[in-house]
């Protein structure tokens, strides 16, 4: 076990139809690692990183966070995701609240009911969610508006808001940039570096292996298994070449 | 598009209503039926299986499901004709005139706003009982209600197609079945599927006024207090309505029709999608499935000895007094229309607010949530004069016990209907919520029911317009305003208290159906 590791995953099996989806993987991720996860589609990257978060539970193989295994029971397990944010690939923002409250949704696992209740009749530490805003590029003049009438662009940076009002040790996101043009996925993959410092871990996977600069390792996936894990500075196109042969990347 | 303040907390917000109920209650209670009420629900596990008893529910269970049928068909046609002929678009397309619309239209609001039980206790007081009073009851406000859905639904379908027809030369009719008829049957099946589970009510409903089937059985049952017997009434019909819901279910999503009443405010959006499903594959077995029903429809009619010749043999009234009007403006007309009211708005409030709130509560628990849909599906299948006379054994007769029993059947509506909702919406919020540890309910409140709010309460002024209708049901209970005095005065032969009755009912009607149309566009408009 190591003191310093995020997240830790041991020979990770996922069942999937025919073939499994995951096949004794493992992974680790110390604070402050910034770690990009390749691979063509259907490589079992997003299986990955939905066992990263406890989403699926894996049929085989053991999970750690900070050191821990899953907790069994409900508020235990609760305490321990609360240190671990998703960015989602679709934003899973809420339509019909305004940028603060969904700032504030952030703060849902630590919140007890009397602040979640004030927070949707009164939103709350204004302060803190402006400041928040202003470390995303964006106005806080924002806070009052719905979120169902900002930009694309302004959206993505909501819910990465949302993440940094959660706090979280282990940052994950499902290929964030998969839909965004390339100014903004530049700029959004900026951001979520920034969050990833110290004493943060960033697991992120990615579609495009251009956009590597700013990682400190990568690992290529596929067919469920782990085809290399090594630093960025050590990858080279033959290893790409290999991880998507005959795959759209 | 703003976003309003606490929008997930609408939906708990009629829940506020349990404060008042909280404090009545103790006064309303004599305490004396509480080891009855105890017996009624130990008799839940020991139903009678004695062949006579079993023999007879079932019976009875065939007369009501055949009513319903019957009746459901029987609206179904008569709400695609009169639907049609009240469409604006179609007397344009026919005539280029707008005012027959306007004018059957508003005469359709009529045999509409009088529930089903006061057309049942006035045919019956005309031509006896016989089966073809209840189907007939079914018929007439279900048909004027189904011609106002195929009118409006008419009326709001894009009409491109349709003209370019019109341009090529195709004569209206031709033009208006082509263009119109396919995009038009899927809401009208979806609509008509939801009738029919209301149509199995009303049929249960009728008979525990005397018009035979189950109901009469049920309520023979419980005033005997045989309550081991009535539970197999109730067993049997549970299982019917549940193999009703899940057939209309299982068909809706096989014909990709859109859901019952939408709680989606993409409602006109959902039909251009919904097109296909009147064509190819699901159009063939639309047209099977009709025919099918045709000769099961007429083996039912001549099983329950319907004939509709005998409708038209009236029976002799016995002689009238004649009509006293000083008599009838003498009655305490604002108490009946505030007691209406105060007892209708109490139901909804409760129904609509309940159903979120006990979600809420049983989140975390599997176990709970199918105890909660339990409780539901019982709410639904027990007619609201039942669990109003149920009610009596622990509390005394008036609004607040009307307004429960009516609470406690429209919670089970509402409750499936959230339920479903639910199951479809913010899902993925939730778990987002979730997988950052916040708590299954509040991930349930701010995921779901944020997106749910509107929605779902757009469909509760709908269900409050549907209680004011039904506050007549549970007249029987007593000092229920207009209710009560409308049956009071329906077994007295009052026959000029009873038209001024109704008058005053149907405008009441009319009007909570404006006021709950209006909330309902203002709502799902955003």
């Amino acid at each position: 076990m190591d003191p310093a590791a995020v997240l830790e995953l041991e020979g990770i099996h996922v069942r999937g139809r025919g073939q499994p989806r995951l096949e004794g993987v493992s992974l680790r991720l110390r604070a402050g690692e910034r770690v990009a996860l390749l691979g063509p589609s259907g490589a079992g990257k997003s299986t990955l990183l939905a066992v990263a978060n406890g989403l699926i539970t894996p049929d085989r193989g053991s999970l750690r966070w900070q050191g821990h295994e899953l907790a069994r029971g409900a508020r235990a397990r609760r305490r321990q995701q609360r240190r671990i944010g998703t960015l989602w690939q679709d934003l899973r923002l809420i339509e019909e609240l305004s940028v603060q409250q969904n700032l504030n949704a952030g703060r849902l696992g630590q919140w007890g009911w009397p602040r979640a209740l004030l927070n949707l009749l009164l939103p709350l530490e204004s302060a803190a969610c402006a400041a928040v805003l202003r470390r995303l590029d964006l106005d806080p003049a924002l806070l009052d508006q719905p979120v169902a009438a900002l930009s694309g662009g302004q959206r993505q940076r909501v819910a990465l808001g949302r993440l940094l009002r959660q706090e979280p040790l282990l940052l994950l996101a499902d290929e964030p940039l998969a839909s965004l043009d390339p100014r903004l996925a530049a700029e959004l993959l900026e951001l979520l570096l920034e969050a990833g410092r110290p004493p943060r871990a960033l697991l992120l996977s990615l579609h495009r292996p251009d956009l590597l600069a700013g990682f400190d390792r990568v690992v290529g996936l596929r067919a469920g298994r782990v085809q290399f894990d090594r630093p960025v500075a050590a990858l080279d196109a033959g290893l790409l070449e290999a991880l998507y042969a005959g795959a759209a990347p | 598009m703003s976003a309003r303040v606490g929008t997930p907390l609408w939906v708990l917000l009629p829940a506020l209503a349990l404060v008042p109920l909280a404090l009545l209650l103790p006064g309303l209670s004599h305490g004396g039926g509480w080891s009855l009420v105890g017996r009624f629900a130990l008799a839940a596990l020991r139903p009678s299986l004695d062949p006579l008893v079993l023999g007879s529910a079932l019976r009875g269970l065939g007369v009501t499901v055949g009513m319903a049928l019957l009746g459901w068909a029987l609206s179904l046609v008569l709400g695609l004709v009169l639907g049609a002929l009240s469409s604006r678009l179609v007397w344009r397309q026919c005539s280029g005139r707008l005012w027959p619309a306007e004018l059957i239209r508003r005469l359709l609001a009529l045999p509409r706003s009088i529930h089903e039980l006061l057309w049942g206790l006035i045919l019956l007081q005309l031509v006896g009982l016989q089966p073809a009073v209840a189907v007939l009851a079914i018929a007439i406000p279900f048909g004027a209600l189904v011609a106002r859905v195929v009118s409006d639904q008419l009326d709001a379908l894009p009409t491109s197609s349709l003209a370019a027809l019109r341009t090529g030369g195709v004569a209206a009719p031709a033009a208006l079945l082509t263009a119109m008829g396919p995009p038009l049957l899927p809401q009208v099946l979806s609509y008509g599927g939801y009738r029919l589970e209301c149509a199995l009510r009303s049929a249960t409903l009728l008979g525990v006024f005397g018009l035979g089937g189950l109901g009469t059985e049920l309520r023979l049952t419980l005033q005997s207090l045989l309550f081991s017997e009535l539970w197999t009434g109730l067993w049997l019909l549970l299982a019917a309505m549940l193999l009703l819901e899940r057939l209309v279910g299982w068909l809706r999503l096989r014909w990709t029709m859109p859901p019952r009443l939408s709680l989606s405010p993409q409602a006109t959006e959902a039909s251009g999608r919904d097109t296909a499903s009147a064509v190819g594959r699901s159009g063939r077995e639309l047209l099977l499935g009709a025919a099918l029903l045709l000769p099961v429809l007429v083996a039912v009619a001549w099983s329950l000895e319907v004939d509709p010749r005998s409708l038209l043999r009236w029976q002799p009234l016995p002689p009238l007094p004649p009509a006293d009007w000083g008599a009838v403006a003498a009655l305490p007309w604002p108490t009946l229309v505030g007691n209406t009211l105060s007892l209708t708005l109490l139901a909804a409030a409760l129904a609509v607010g309940v159903a979120p709130l006990l979600l809420l509560l049983v989140r975390p628990w599997p176990l709970g949530r199918a105890a909660v849909q339990g409780l539901w599906a019982l709410g639904r299948l027990w007619p609201p004069p039942l669990i109003a006379l149920l009610l009596l054994f622990v509390l005394h007769p008036g609004v607040v016990t009307g307004a429960l029993a009516l609470a406690l059947h429209n919670l089970g509506v509402l409750g499936r209907l959230l339920l479903e909702s639910a199951e479809h919406r913010g899902e993925t919020t939730e778990q987002a919520l979730l997988s950052a540890g916040s708590g299954p309910r509040l991930a349930l409140l701010y995921g779901r029911f944020s997106a749910l709010a509107r929605p779902y309460l757009a469909y509760g002024a709908y269900r409050a317009d549907v209680i004011l209708r039904e506050s007549v049901v549970v007249g029987l209970v007593g000092a229920t305003g207009l209710g009560s005095q409308l049956l009071e005065a329906l077994s007295s032969f009052a026959v000029d208290e009873l038209a001024a009755l109704m008058l005053v009912y149907a405008a009441l009607t009319l009007l909570g159906e404006d006021l709950s149309d209006r909330l309902r566009r203002r709502l799902l408009a955003g």
